[in-house]
């Protein structure tokens, strides 16, 4: 009994600090649309400013607080300058550019941190007063937890007034429903969206202020929060604040007794509460369907089939990288097996996302039940290399059909949130299992002798990768694929003239999950080998970089994001130790000169 | 007061507005007249700035406004009431006229929440009830007073009465006549000759995005055939 009310405030301390990151996510996106991935990213500089700032005051409670308000002050002002730097000019970007621009500052701002305060995690040295416990029910609890278990209720107090009570949060909430209304009355919407922006980086960096006394400022916790808040976001509803702290005592309980119950399935847990959740009430705990935030501009770009240039141009890089066997090393066909793998895992994300309009999160998912079907069948059962070859899309395209069930009646951020909760499943059990090797992976996986060869591994790698590309493009000029398109842009009318938008979604998801599958199949023969990391976000964002780097609305976009970016990814890692600063700004970059990727922006030039 | 001089606006490819112009005098009710998709809502929401002029001149008291941030627009004392009344629907009747507000204007008396209830009588009664559950009535009467929160000096009015009780419509015919009254220029885009007929004191008939007369609302009436080939459906 004594043990539950412990864990039971540990829960409610947890929910706290959740809430405070979640609570900055939700009122940003309520306003300005945007996932802003670089959330967790402020929560880290909260820390870590708190850290700077603290260790040269007085260490009395009295100083401490003072320390932590000028944190999420000042977490709150770089705010205000990402809003007016970056955001501000992509408000009419399609959001996924949005995000994919967040992300970019996510990256700048880890090696921002890196070089201003080192790699070593920075903790707090705790005065006394900070290290006391309180006697609860016969056991110790930290007095300072149970000031966080207040600071929760009071900052969603706070917040409630704020938006209830002043004339700032009725504009808000107002700009919530119909922002160009807003304007049309005068508001200055770019004032708004700015101290919105402020107020939630606020909020995140208070959060990370407050975390400081419990652990440390470290370079790790801007995804691992990111994706809590992404969670608590979700499952509590997009833009709902009350939701927000519902979903943050449910997640934060479960993990404080999923650590006494399952221990071994922490992360798992989570995610599956947010699928289960998702699966029953599709908007979140307490949010809404989502009416599009008026006032920005969606057409959709047709899907032309490629002009006779263009394709001229694909028949000679084709031609070329037949070709290539005879004219390069080992290394080079190594370095473009990787490419074509990674030319079929985009172009897999973008049937799903550009005509089927589901974009994905997790991605990666496909693509490491394909790899590890590969590498088990061929350490586990010693089977041949064509049958790891199949087995991958085979289970990869089984499991995103019995999953994509759930998926295929969401959309826009839901739907990109329950795949993310999907990858992480898949990636927990990849990470927890003993069948899988853990985060040890499977290792000495190589090709039957007759493809030992690398130039005859790497022409079957061309015409597995090549010809699942060309299929699914074949797949998406078919009348299945007009048919997909119809759904996604109008779904009423698609079911009116006897379409059946749900089935025909389902069938690109599975379709789209077999292809990545191959690519995962592919990847483990060329690699040798295949570990958790597979299976990671990143992994899925950087296939999400390569389709919106490429351009959503042309089929030659995934070929050319992929080759880009495995390009640009493979340059700066030799170049550079700040590679991430270097690929972030180069995103951000890319977002602000092609808000519609770089085959679009060709394709625009072309018709304009 | 208002004067559009050779207006274009697109929608992407579509081209809707060829070249609109008229002008509408201090204190007068200025009918834009026209079938659907005439261009009236277009001309509106390109005076007001929601739809961006290709090209052409938006002269509010001699300052050439076209391509302003719609805010500005607004604040230079322009009132926009859409189609679609586009209340807050989350918002109670008293937030939604509180999004409104803006600062008061010399010569004009400025707009309180009691001015407009007596205006409104309706809305004194719902001043806590969320907009979203009102009737249409209602909701077309908040959008009207939420504009003039902010002391318009001139308002755009679109199709106010379309979709409404008889009733509602002859209220709503007084609330213009009022605003007239206390000095504000209305420019109303209306398909319904009737009601526009009941308040307007000039009009400009617009068809494809031309306006191919105006002159005084008598003049109109004792016009058949202009009647007839422009405006009869």
């Amino acid at each position: 009994m004594d043990a539950i009310l412990i864990q039971l405030l540990t829960g409610l301390a947890g929910a706290s600090s959740l809430f405070l990151v979640a609570a900055g996510l939700t009122v940003i996106f309520g306003v300005t649309r945007v996932v802003n991935f670089a959330h967790g990213s402020l929560f880290m500089l909260g820390a870590y400013i708190a850290w700077s700032i603290l260790v040269h005051l007085p260490r009395a409670p009295g100083w401490h607080a003072a320390g932590v308000l000028l944190a999420a002050l000042a977490t709150a002002g770089i705010g205000a300058l990402l809003e007016i730097g970056l955001l501000r000019r992509l408000y009419r970007a399609p959001e996924l550019l949005q995000l994919l621009a967040t992300f970019g500052v996510l990256l700048v701002v880890q090696d921002l941190t890196l070089l201003l305060w080192g790699p070593n995690d920075l903790a707090l040295p705790r005065p006394s007063w900070l290290r006391g416990s309180v006697a609860i029910a016969g056991a110790r609890f930290p007095a300072y937890d149970l000031l966080l278990i207040g600071i929760g209720p009071l900052v969603l107090a706070a917040l409630w007034l704020l938006f209830s009570r002043t004339r700032w949060g009725t504009l808000v909430r107002a700009a919530t429903q119909d922002r160009e209304m807003v304007a049309a009355l005068g508001v200055d919407q770019s004032v708004l969206f700015t101290t919105v922006f402020a107020l939630g980086a606020g909020l995140a960096g208070l959060g990370g202020a407050l975390a400081l006394p419990d652990g440390s400022a470290n370079l790790q916790m801007d995804l691992t929060v990111i994706t809590d808040a992404f969670v608590v976001v979700v499952v509590g509803g997009m833009g709902s604040l009350p939701g927000a702290y519902l979903a943050a005592l449910l997640i934060a309980l479960l993990q404080a007794f999923g650590v006494m119950l399952l221990p071994n399935a922490t992360l798992v847990l989570m995610f599956v509460v947010m699928a289960a959740v998702l699966a029953v009430r599709p908007h979140g705990l307490l949010g809404r369907a989502l009416a599009p935030a008026r006032g920005e501009a969606q057409a959709t770009a047709l899907i032309r089939p490629a002009s006779p240039a263009l394709r001229g141009l694909g028949l000679a890089v084709l031609a070329l990288a037949m070709a290539a066997p005879f004219l390069a090393g080992p290394f080079v066909l190594s370095v473009l097996t990787e490419a074509l793998v990674a030319m079929l895992f985009a172009a897999s994300l973008h049937a799903m996302m550009g005509p089927g309009g589901m974009a994905s999160f997790g991605h990666a998912a496909w693509f490491g039940i394909g790899a590890y079907a590969a590498a088990l069948a061929a350490k586990g059962l010693l089977m041949p290399m064509p049958v790891g070859l199949l087995l991958g899309p085979l289970l990869a395209g089984a499991a995103a059909l019995a999953f994509g069930w759930f998926v295929v009646r969401l959309s826009g951020v839901y739907l990109a949130m329950l795949t993310l909760a999907f990858a992480q499943i898949v990636w927990a059990v990849a990470f927890q299992s003993d069948l899988t090797g853990g985060d040890n992976g499977v290792l000495g996986i190589w090709p039957d002798a007759w493809a030992q060869d690398p130039r005859v591994f790497y022409a079957l790698a061309l015409v597995l990768c090549a010809g699942g590309t060309l299929g699914l493009r074949r797949v998406l000029f078919s009348p299945f694929g007009y048919a997909l398109r119809a759904a996604r842009d109008a779904p009423a009318r698609a079911e009116a003239i006897g379409l059946w938008p749900a089935r025909l979604r389902l069938a690109a998801f599975a379709l789209a999950g077999a292809a990545a599958g191959l690519a995962g199949a592919v990847g483990t023969y060329s690699k040798g080998s295949v570990f958790p990391t597979t299976i990671s976000i990143s992994r899925s964002v950087d296939a999400l970089l390569m389709v919106l780097l490429g351009g959503v609305q042309t089929m030659s976009g995934p070929i050319v994001g992929a080759l880009a970016y495995t390009g640009l990814y493979d340059v700066l890692i030799r170049a550079t130790d700040l590679w991430r600063l270097c690929l972030g700004l180069i995103i951000i970059a890319l977002v602000l000169a092609f808000p519609q990727g770089i085959a679009g922006a060709a394709a625009r030039d072309r018709t304009a | 007061m208002l004067e559009i001089v050779g207006l274009h606006s697109r929608y992407g490819l579509a081209h809707i507005l060829h070249g609109v112009s008229f002008a509408a005098a201090a204190g007068e009710v200025l009918v834009l007249l026209g079938r659907n998709g005439a261009g009236k809502s277009t001309t509106l929401k390109s005076i007001i700035g929601l739809v961006r002029p290709a090209a052409g001149r938006v002269r509010f008291d001699g300052v050439d406004v076209a391509g302003w941030e719609p805010h500005r627009i607004a604040r230079a004392g322009l009132g926009y009431v859409p189609e679609d009344r586009r209340i807050f629907a989350d918002l109670t009747v008293a937030e939604n006229l509180l999004v409104g507000r803006q600062p008061a204007r010399p010569g004009l008396a400025p707009w309180t929440e009691a001015r407009l209830f007596a205006l409104f009588p309706n809305l004194a009664t719902l001043r806590d009830r969320p907009a979203g559950r009102m009737s249409g009535g209602e909701q077309q009467m908040l959008t009207i007073a939420r504009t003039l929160m902010g002391n318009p000096r001139c308002i755009l009015l679109d199709e106010p009465a379309e979709g409404l009780a008889p009733v509602i419509v002859a209220q709503m015919a007084q609330a213009i006549l009022a605003l007239k009254a206390e000095g504000v220029t209305v420019v109303l885009a209306e398909q319904n000759l009737h009601f526009a007929a009941s308040v307007g004191d000039r009009a400009a008939v617009i068809e494809t995005g031309r306006v191919i007369w105006s002159g005084p609302m008598a003049a109109l009436q004792g016009d058949a055939a202009l009647r007839a080939a422009h405006l009869h459906l």
